[in-house]
């Protein structure tokens, strides 16, 4: 019997290099006796993806991937460090850019989130011209105006603001009869509000801000309210953040004297702040910000309106409205037209507050037959199981870690944020990516994901999260990135010559631990939710994902790490913010407004502080993936290829 | 009379049989096999009824109870002779715990610790344990000086600790010995533990755990509970929690004011040297029902009393 394989014969695209190889063999390895070095940062195991060739003609043996779209398998695309040959090829080899490429587009989401609803913001402009006053038609400047305004809009009533009354005779006459008004539809359609006026017809602009307030990051887009148009977006940190990292701190701080005024005017800085930077670039100021509506959890809507959370957190955990008030912005101070509307998006309990609600309308659960699973991942995991029937929901607290806090290299997913981690299986040295190719400065919570997972499947952490540092050390030999540094064992990512910030970037135990806390958290609350439901993880149609993990997540690592549960990628999809994309939605439409009031209203709240099961399945999800790794039979695999 | 048929619950899973001892001239004892809970023979076999094991020191127990001091007399002052005497009054195997290694009770090394286990190992040929003082770097020193030196008598090391199995761990492989895994009253952490053990290397054959043991009083139903969880877990089926159990009973009762005062305590409480007793006695009886394999005990007249208990249960 001959051992001898078959020899197949590789062309290599653009180059047209030649070689013969026995059946079986690697395309990389092949590549490579052509003189083509295809990189493999994560060792060869088809675990990063940018290893990507075109196959144009023949066979090969290549099974499904992560990081391969249908449509891209089937135009040939395959991972060369998996795929073997298996007849004679003709292969095309990209340029290393375009492989890079290629990850991404297949992994991110588009920015722009997307509009449900047809543009109705419920706020007008009419440029109306008024006929002068005279000795024949003596009607007062304000009913004149009414009468013009109420007529064009058909409204049956219309109210005006005093300041714009007490200004009303300059404006008038300034524009010689002339003006642009702002009118804002409601409450009921033929009721309407005068929210300003300028003299003259000269085009102004009409916008709208929506608003995230995250517990640590505050998003805002700025809105062509006529186009729905998103004309700018700014991020920053919850100044609030000085006051305690998480909402239970804040509620504390709120208590002390005048702390919840403090908690009040810190959110309404970093709005302004907001503001400033979207307006600075713009011709027009930001009076011209008609109408605001903010997303946030149940503490955060609170605080925001300067209504106490105490009760939050205190047993039954009540608070002290889910639906809030409308308010002007004059009455909060914030830079805007003083009688622009601020909605806030109304919670569901103490702790899922109207960012859930607004992810609930930006994910479509309530109008979908699919049983699905939507999560919101940020300082606090808030879940919500359901379909079109029945929507339940509850929260767990993570703690800031995926958000960029509380870990001591971390960061928000800004440019020089690290989003990527691969660890070579061979070498433990790791390749990594940053948002806008910028050098590295952090590491941000898609970063973490990637990195844990990574640390666990090439052997660098035990399953409890701690760092080998005396095999791994020997390992590495002398300049081993696995080692003992000043905040205990920690592996390092980056050395402090090749990093944005000239100082090692590096994960210890410590930040490990409490990314293990965050993720088990978030597991266990989903586990508690599935049996509430008497729902098994099979029967889960699709995973909807939002929070802030950067610009996007993969999927594998957050299965591999046991933060998400172990089913077929291809029921999971990444929405991005989907808290500040409903916020958007119900800016824009009075339709989706109405929506949100009532998926609101719809949905079941589980208090997993009344569920005595809650800590057994948290302390079983502190573990990688998970105490049960049956749970986890793709990263059971894994680990057992691994210890091999 | 009808027949009642009595319901037998069916098991897929049972308790992992562990051996100490057996080889390198000492006597063998098996613990754990169990196919049903505590002694319900009628559904189930327990081939190996629990194991009573006698503590001794490599100190000589100054701050033990005064009635402990009695019962042992001069042998506190000797593990050596203590062991013998604790073979006599019927252990199935001697705990040593090497309490002089403590930062604060002595901090003394390696030598001393081979000293004490010398001692022990050649007084008696009966299984043998030995625990360090659960500081995590000051075990690893002592435990593998002891390791060594008892190769290939199959000894019990413990504990390994979340914090510092790998090298306790590591020495049973290299050494044939018995680890003993300590987790915090928790099923979940019991389980992980039992896991990175196994990563390392370290056959399940050769694994006991330490659940943490709560006294008559200061958490024994707790214990009871997580016990039984574990051994319902490993009854169907779950081989990371199949580890035989082993608790020390005697050192926590003796912790408790009510074992360790004669003065002081409200005259309603009794007569110390009984109450004292008593409070042993129930704490081993409560976790051999919840499922201890072994139980670690103090006192010669707790010995007594469980091991009849045991004979009797076991029917």
């Amino acid at each position: 019997m001959s051992s001898q394989k078959p020899l197949h014969q590789v062309v290599f695209a653009p180059e047209g290099r030649t070689v013969r190889v026995p059946h079986d063999t690697l395309l990389v390895d092949a590549a490579a006796q052509a003189g083509l070095f295809i990189d493999i940062p994560c060792g060869g195991q088809g675990r990063c993806g940018r290893c990507q060739v075109k196959v144009e003609e023949g066979l090969t043996t290549h099974g499904e991937s992560p990081y391969l779209s249908r449509q891209q398998m089937a135009e040939g695309w395959v991972l060369s460090c998996v795929c073997r040959v298996a007849s004679d090829l003709k292969v095309t080899v990209p340029p290393k850019r375009e492989r890079e490429r290629a990850v991404t587009t297949a992994s991110r989401k588009a920015a722009a989130p997307p509009l449900d609803w047809p543009v109705s913001p419920g706020i007008h402009r009419f440029s109306v011209e008024l006929s002068p006053p005279s000795l024949e038609d003596p009607t007062t400047d304000l009913e004149r105006l009414t009468v013009a305004l109420t007529r064009r809009g058909g409204f049956s009533s219309l109210e005006v603001p005093l300041p714009i009354v007490q200004q009303l005779p300059v404006t008038l006459r300034r524009g010689d009869w002339r003006v642009n008004a702002v009118v804002e539809q409601g409450p009921t359609p033929e009721r309407a509000r005068l929210l300003a006026l300028h003299p003259g017809h000269e085009p102004c602009p009409l916008w709208g801000l929506a608003v995230d307030i995250g517990t640590t990051n505050v998003v805002a887009f700025l809105v062509d309210l006529e186009s729905g148009k998103i004309l700018g977006q700014a991020s920053s940190l919850n100044r609030q953040v000085a006051r305690g990292e998480d909402v239970i701190s804040r509620i504390i701080y709120s208590l002390k004297g005048d702390g919840l005024a403090v908690l009040q005017r810190l959110v309404m800085e970093t709005i302004t702040s907001l503001i400033a930077e979207l307006t600075a670039p713009r011709p027009a100021d930001s009076a011209h910000i008609h109408s605001v509506v903010v997303a946030a959890n149940t503490t955060m809507s609170h605080l925001f309106l300067g209504i106490t959370p105490r009760h939050i957190r205190e047993e039954p955990y009540v608070p002290v409205t889910n639906r809030y008030p409308v308010v002007r912005a004059g009455e909060l101070g914030l830079p805007l037209n003083p009688n622009a509307a601020i909605y806030t998006i109304p919670s569901i309990a103490a702790y899922v507050g109207g960012d859930i609600t607004s992810g609930a309308l930006t994910s479509g659960i309530y109008k979908t037959p699919a049983l699905t699973l939507f999560m919101d991942v940020g300082t606090n995991g808030e879940i919500v199981l359901g379909n079109a029937d029945w929507l339940m929901t509850d929260a767990c607290s993570a703690g800031p870690a995926f958000e960029g806090a509380g870990i001591r290299c971390g960061m928000r997913a800004i440019p020089g944020a690290i989003e990527d981690i691969t660890i070579s299986s061979k070498t433990l040295e790791p390749t990594i990516r940053t948002i806008g190719d910028e050098p590295p400065q952090g590491i941000c919570g898609s970063g973490m994901i990637s990195a844990l997972s990574e640390m666990l499947i090439t052997g660098v952490i035990s399953r409890s999260g701690r760092l080998n540092v005396d095999s791994m050390g020997q390992r590495m030999g002398e300049r081993s990135r696995v080692r003992r540094g000043d905040h205990g064992p920690e592996y390092v990512f980056v050395w402090a010559q090749d990093s944005g910030t000239g100082k090692d970037i590096s994960f210890s135990e410590v930040d490990i631990d409490n990314l293990i806390r965050a993720k088990g958290a978030i597991y266990a609350g989903i586990e508690v939710m599935l049996k509430s439901a008497g729902i098994t993880h099979d029967m889960i149609e699709q995973v909807l994902i939002g929070g802030a993990f950067g610009q996007h997540i993969n999927i594998e690592d957050a299965i591999q790490i046991g933060l998400l549960p172990d089913l077929p990628w291809e029921r999971f999809k990444y929405l991005g913010n989907t808290s500040l994309s409903g916020a958007y939605n119900v800016l824009l439409s009075r339709e989706a407004r109405a929506k949100a009031e009532e998926v609101a209203g719809k949905m079941t709240y589980l208090e997993l502080i009344a569920d005595n099961s809650f800590m057994n399945e948290f302390t079983a999800a502190l573990f990688l993936p998970h105490t049960e790794i049956d749970k986890f039979p793709s990263v059971k695999v894994l680990l057992e290829q691994g210890s091999q | 009379m009808p027949k009642v048929e009595v319901p037998l619950e069916k098991w897929s899973g049972k308790v992992r049989e562990v051996t100490l001892g057996g080889s390198g001239g000492r006597k063998g004892l098996t613990v754990g096999g169990e196919a049903t809970l505590p002694f319900l023979s009628f559904e189930g076999a327990m081939p190996h009824p629990p194991s009573v094991a006698i503590e001794v020191s490599d100190t000589p127990a100054s701050e033990w109870a005064a009635p402990l001091r009695q019962a042992w007399g001069d042998a506190l002052e000797d593990p050596g002779a203590w062991a013998k005497k604790a073979a006599e009054l019927g252990a199935d195997l001697i705990v040593l715990r090497l309490n002089s290694a403590h930062p604060e009770q002595g901090n003394t090394g390696p030598e001393q610790a081979k000293a004490a286990a010398e001692k022990v190992l050649a007084a008696v040929n009966l299984p043998v344990v030995v625990l360090g003082p659960e500081v995590p770097e000051k075990d690893n020193e002592v435990l593998m000086a002891v390791s060594d030196l008892a190769a290939g008598q199959r000894i019990g090391l413990g504990y390994c600790m979340e914090k510092n199995y790998r090298t306790i761990a590591a020495s049973c492989i290299a050494n044939n010995h018995v680890a003993l895994a300590k987790t915090p009253i928790d099923l979940n952490l019991a389980k992980q533990l039992n896991i990175l053990i196994s990563d390392v290397g370290l056959s399940a054959d050769s694994i006991i755990m330490d659940p943490t043991t709560g006294a008559l009083g200061y958490g024994l139903e707790y214990t009871y509970s997580v016990m039984e969880r574990l051994r319902l877990a490993a009854l169907v089926g779950d081989k990371m929690t199949a580890m035989p159990m082993f608790c020390t009973v005697g050192e926590e009762s003796w912790r408790q004011k009510e074992s360790k005062f004669a003065e002081g305590v409200p005259p309603t409480w009794g007569q110390h040297d009984r109450r004292s007793l008593v409070w042993e006695q129930i704490t081993a009886l409560a976790l051999i029902n919840a499922g201890a394999d072994i139980v670690v005990l103090r006192h010669p007249k707790t010995v007594d009393a469980v091991k009849a208990a045991i004979r009797k249960l076991a029917g």
